[in-house]
């Protein structure tokens, strides 16, 4: 193996380690929400220095290969993708922390009748599975998988639609959920971008083994 | 049209020159095939064990061959070479290491006088600082004569050989932490080994023939002789002794012995060909 | 543990009154591989031929200030133990020519009349081909002459009878400059291989090279040691102007 092929693999390692924990910070706030835990939420908090630290890191490993191997074809393409996805984590690390402190501002529980209206439970079970299979998908180099992603956005798209009408109808029912109701939809809100943020992993994904481009195309992405 | 009839005659005058060259370099060669057919037709049947092994018999004996000529000729290019060999190399590996040096451009010109220098006077000189002092001809002056007249082909082949070896070859030698004379003696001599034999085999072979530095030196003896001190005999001296004299019988054994002499410069020459292909280090 | 290996002091070389190395200071660590880079003419190959003395070979050629290695100044030592502890590559693969490829490793014993058992000479040659990764190459064909091997093999066996001698530190004077680009990434494989057990330092032209090989670079211009860092930091952020012109190519 030559000296980039082990950077590179290096790389990859370290971008699946910050990806395990950007899950396991989606997983924690999840349970936190449910749970309504606040002491899971503080732990989120603060573990999004971590996700930061792994961004930093990254950013410097794959500019130091871009000076030292002038990296070309799939190689360059790599790199590029890690660059874009390490972002791309990094913003939904910020997704779960901003999750978490709206666990730790609200003085007691959510709603339940909004919780469920919103149909938000599902939803962050799927986004993390979304997560985990982008992951799986940039692991095994698996572009079947990552072209999945696709329609399964969608249905969080539909899911987030469908909560504003929802908890709409729960609000005109009962005004005193109206600040839960508040809360509920800017996390379901962060849960769309979620899954918005693995769709561009995707496309990345795509790119870096298949060399094609697929963002802004919505008629190949709908047709897969 | 113009243009083409252009070209024609160019392409006329090319042939017409490609023709010429071949025709000159086929000219060179007719010469030296005549000499030697004539010569082996001349001398070959003289040859035989016993013109090899007899003495010269007086005018008008049957008979007769020309050992202590053979022997002569044998003992003195072997001493010849003995001196110049030394000298030669040792010389040429100095002019090779040290390109830039003023003793290197000094020798080096004297060397390509040398070369120049005609046998004859190389042959009085001889006479006047070997034979005079020493108070009588001796195979020993004439084989002195004969090393000066190799010394400069020797020096020259081998500073020739030694110069077209790599730069790198020494470097990398040096860079094993190499002194100097393991350099020279286990490196760039084994590696240009093949170029320096040649230049001795081709030196001798040119003084084989020589004659005008022995009239002074060696001299000529009838008589069968091994003392390098006293008068020898060697082939050349023999040719040039019996040729010119009346006797058809000193005719035969002249030619006889040219048929030899002319084998021997053959043979070297082939024999150093053959050592240049089969020692030649691939660089 | 990091140490220094070499180490120069105001080292200054000269061909005549020519002054092509200026005052170099320079520390270099064990078992690390330094790249030396710099334009034509800047005296990199200069000052790494300085190193193990093989400079003042060339006639006229002059030094000064002192050049440490392990804490003795190889300026006092003799030329032949400086040249036995610091080995040498060069830019033209040159295997001696009328040694086999078994003799050519152990040209450095054999040439220097150092007499050894065959058992062990055995067991030097093939230490050190395995280490330049050439042992399966060519363990059958041990007797052939070292002229026989591709141009990329004859510099690992060059690498080789270098490495036979057991030095602290190896140069590489432009290793891969005369080579085609597979025998040269097999080469640059080697450099990570061979810097477990030697320090190295490599004169090389080619910036890519230096980047990709080294764990810290040196960047020469005109005859002054300009910049001095990890690697790392010298490509993707350079101290000095004349550094980042010359690696982003806006050399005038």
């Amino acid at each position: 193996m030559t000296q980039l092929e082990n950077e590179l693999q290096a790389l990859k390692v370290e971008l699946i380690s910050m990806w395990n924990l950007v899950e396991s910070q989606l997983k924690k706030s999840r349970n936190a929400l449910v749970n309504f835990d606040r002491d899971l939420a503080r732990e989120v908090v603060l573990k999004e220095r971590r996700v930061n630290a792994f961004e930093l890191k990254l950013d410097r490993d794959c500019e130091d290969i871009f000076a030292l191997y002038c990296p070309v074809a799939i190689d360059l393409r790599f790199l590029l993708a890690v660059l874009k996805i390490n972002t791309n984590l990094e913003r939904i690390g910020d997704y779960a922390e901003g999750i978490s402190k709206y666990i730790i501002e609200t003085e007691s529980n959510f709603n339940q009748s909004v919780l469920h209206a919103s149909n938000m439970v599902t939803m962050f079970d799927d986004a993390i599975k979304i997560l985990a299979d982008t992951r799986l998908a940039f692991e095994n180099e698996n572009t079947t998988l990552a072209r999945s992603i696709f329609k399964r956005d969608e249905a969080l798209d539909i899911i987030n639609t469908n909560a504003m009408r929802n908890v709409s109808e729960c609000i005109r029912e009962d005004i005193s959920v109206l600040s839960d109701s508040l809360y509920v939809l800017s996390i379901i809100r962060k849960l769309e971008r979620v899954g918005d943020q693995s769709k561009n992993i995707a496309e990345e994904i795509i790119f870096y083994i298949e060399a094609k481009v697929l963002k802004h195309d919505e008629q190949v992405q709908s047709k897969k | 049209m113009q243009a083409q009839s252009n070209v024609k005659f160019r392409i006329g005058k090319s042939t017409g020159f490609q023709a010429l060259t071949v025709g000159l370099a086929f000219a060179c060669v007719v010469p030296l095939i005549f000499i030697l057919i004539y010569i082996i037709q001349a001398g070959i049947t003289k040859i035989n064990w016993h013109f090899i092994t007899n003495l010269p018999k007086p005018v008008g004996e049957a008979g007769g061959g020309v050992a202590n000529a053979l022997l002569g000729s044998m003992i003195i290019i072997g001493c010849a070479s003995v001196i110049a060999i030394p000298f030669g190399i040792l010389c040429g590996i100095y002019l090779s290491e040290n390109k830039t040096s003023k003793l290197a451009y000094w020798s080096r010109l004297c060397v390509d006088i040398l070369q120049g220098v005609p046998s004859i006077v190389i042959g009085i000189v001889a006479y006047f600082w070997l034979v005079k002092p020493l108070g009588g001809f001796s195979a020993l002056s004439g084989s002195a004569a004969l090393a000066i007249m190799m010394l400069p082909i020797i020096i020259r082949s081998t500073e020739e050989t030694l110069l077209m070896l790599p730069d790198s070859l020494r470097e990398a030698a040096y860079a094993l932490g190499m002194p100097f004379h393991r350099v020279i003696l286990k490196v760039i001599i084994p590696c240009g080994i093949s170029g320096i034999l040649s230049g001795v085999m081709l030196s001798v072979a040119r003084i084989a023939g020589e004659t005008a530095p022995l009239l002074f030196t060696a001299f000529g003896n009838p008589y069968l002789s091994g003392n390098v001190l006293k008068p020898m005999q060697s082939l050349p001296l023999l040719i040039f002794n019996y040729a010119t004299s009346p006797y058809n019988d000193w005719h035969d054994l002249a030619w006889g012995a040219s048929c030899i002499l002319l084998i021997f410069v053959l043979l070297l020459n082939i024999f150093t060909k053959l050592i240049t292909r089969k020692w030649k280090v691939q660089l | 543990m990091e140490s220094t290996i070499v180490k120069s002091i105001d080292y200054n070389a000269y061909f005549g009154d020519n002054h092509v190395v200026k005052n170099v200071n320079i520390e270099i660590t064990r078992n690390t591989v330094t790249a030396v880079m710099g334009p034509s003419g800047c005296g990199k190959t200069t000052f790494l031929r300085g190193i193990n003395r093989m400079h003042e070979l060339i006639p006229g050629a002059t030094a000064k200030g002192k050049i440490m290695l392990n804490g003795e100044d190889v300026m006092e030592m003799h030329p032949i133990f400086v040249r036995l502890k610091i080995g040498m590559v060069f830019q033209r693969p040159n295997p001696f020519p009328n040694l086999s490829i078994y003799d050519n490793v152990i040209a450095g014993y054999k040439l220097n009349g150092i007499k050894l058992p065959k058992a062990e000479k055995d067991k030097i040659v093939e230490l050190s081909l395995s280490r330049v990764a050439l042992w399966n190459e060519v363990k059958d064909s041990l007797t052939k002459k070292g002229s026989f091997l591709s141009g990329g093999q004859q510099q690992r066996l060059c690498i080789a009878r270098a490495v036979a001698m057991e030095p602290e530190v190896l140069l590489f004077d432009e290793p891969t400059s005369a080579l085609d680009p597979i025998s040269t990434s097999t080469v640059e494989e080697l450099f990570h291989e061979l810097k477990k057990n030697y320090t190295l330092i490599i004169v090389t032209h080619n910036m890519q090279q230096a980047a990709r090989v080294s764990d810290k670079t040196a960047f020469f211009y005109v005859g002054e040691l300009v910049e001095f860092d990890d690697t790392k930091q010298m490509f993707t952020n350079p101290t000095d102007i004349r550094t980042q012109n010359y690696i982003t190519g806006r050399f005038s």
